[in-house]
């Protein structure tokens, strides 16, 4: 007979079914009159990308207005009164890691 | 939540083969977490063991005690590490560490325990000769462990969700205790605020380790080497203010005591002296410093003088090590500050 033996799996479920599960926003039918917030993670030429799209955005999609904040470093979260702002005033933010 | 359990042939070979094609491994031969094992790991805690300690970013997985055994005991931790494992996961997960942006990066971020206090002698954990080196047992299964808890709990494996461009050895294992009979002042443990007859673990987001081998015999004249060798223009910590830390040799320590230097001096003095312009950075480093540290200097310009670390106690030294000429600069992640979070002794108190 084979000798066998229980062991335990060392991983974690990834936030399955937990407080920090990711909740998604209603998604839109058109961008046309919304208010678009950016977060630029402060890396070289980020600045200069979102100034691109936010004026691809304005121009092709009817974005109504643009909202840009820069974060102090990209790996440090932005503050807290940058959130407060883009939930009051913005329909959608983009975010990201650029460089 | 218990933690998921299977059952396979008992063939120590067919068990790493397994882990290692499943990804659970740090590269090196586990020890096979099995029930029993980790009972008796669990038997060195109070809590419960599905008590969740802390939730770990990147993948935000459930840091429950028993994960936590599960991963020590792969690591070939004794049982009584426990304790030192689950403070230390609490102190990962503090905010100021940044465990996120630790885990993520694309930085060589290793996490560094440190231990102070009784526990040291307890465990034997090492804090003289080759104390970041090979050879004792606690100091290289703990550091592995801390890895193995975040990768596996927090999901921050390398390629994936762990970004590190080309990591760095202590990656495996970094872990080693001060030398508190050895140092000229208060240890660090104390200067953080806990007392000296408690238990600690530290934990620091470390980017590597420099050999600052110098002979000197003046403080004044030691600091200033040190200080040139600390600055670097490639370095996250004038980017962005860092939180910079040293291995001072014991002789090193006795020799700027001796130059009656407080702990307060020798940072002061090292935070003077390794001051750098900005102009040395490269374009693009001087853009992302400008805009870390915009809060701190307001415009910076080529000529500003930028210092390692926002303020002179942000820098940090524990004394450790043998006999030797040997202090070492272990650069931060810069935006990370460290966190000590006190070991709960109740069951190692009962050992004899």
């Amino acid at each position: 007979m084979v000798d066998m033996i229980t062991l335990y799996n060392p991983t974690a479920a990834q936030s399955k079914g937990s407080d920090v599960d990711s909740i998604y926003a209603p998604r839109f039918d058109t961008l046309q009159g919304k208010v678009l917030g950016f977060i630029d993670n402060a890396k070289p030429n980020f600045n200069h990308l979102i100034d691109d799209i936010a004026e691809l955005m304005v121009a092709r999609h009817g974005i109504a207005r643009v909202i840009k904040r820069q974060k102090r470093a990209a790996s440090v979260p932005a503050p807290e009164a940058v959130y407060a702002e883009m939930v009051e005033h913005c329909d959608l933010v983009i975010t990201g890691s650029g460089d | 939540m218990s933690a998921e359990t299977f059952t396979t042939s008992n063939d120590l070979d067919a068990i790493n083969r397994l882990y290692r094609e499943r990804g659970w491994s740090d590269g090196l031969p586990i020890v096979p977490p099995s029930v029993e094992r980790v009972a008796r790991m669990l038997a060195f805690s109070s809590l419960a063991p599905h008590h969740v300690i802390a939730r770990l970013p990147p993948g935000f997985g459930e840091a429950t005690v028993e994960q936590v055994a599960i991963n020590a005991v792969m690591a070939g931790c004794d049982p009584e590490y426990l304790p030192i494992l689950i403070a230390a996961t609490k102190a990962v997960a503090e905010t100021s560490f940044n465990i996120q942006a630790v885990e993520a990066t694309t930085n060589p971020a290793a996490v560094w325990l440190i231990l102070n206090g009784p526990i040291v002698q307890k465990l034997q954990i090492n804090a003289s000769f080759n104390c970041l080196g090979q050879g004792a047992w606690a100091n290289a299964t703990l550091g592995r462990a801390m890895r193995l808890i975040l990768q596996n709990i927090g999901g921050a494996k390398p390629g994936e969700m762990d970004r590190a461009t080309q990591g760095q050895p202590a990656k495996y294992t970094f872990c080693c205790a001060e030398n508190e009979s050895l140092s000229a002042w208060d240890p660090l443990h104390v200067e953080r605020g806990f007392k000296a007859e408690q238990s600690t673990v530290t934990v620091v987001a470390a980017e590597g380790t420099l050999n600052m081998n110098t002979h000197s015999k003046q403080s004044e004249e030691m600091l200033r080497v040190f200080a040139q060798s600390m600055i670097h223009p490639t370095s996250n910590e004038y980017c962005h203010g860092g939180e910079p830390w040293l291995v001072l040799a014991p002789e090193h320590a006795d020799i700027l005591k001796a130059g009656g230097l407080t702990k307060a001096q020798v940072k002061q003095r090292l935070w003077e002296l390794s001051k750098m312009p900005a102009r040395d950075l490269s374009v693009k480093e001087l853009l992302r410093a400008q805009a870390s540290r915009r809060d701190e200097y307001g415009q910076i310009g080529p000529d500003t003088m930028l210092s390692i670390a926002r303020d002179p106690s942000d820098i940090w030294f524990i004394v450790a090590g043998g006999p030797g000429t040997h202090t070492v600069y272990v650069p931060c992640f810069g935006n990370s500050r460290a966190v000590t979070q006190l070991i709960d002794m109740t069951h190692l108190n009962q050992l004899p």
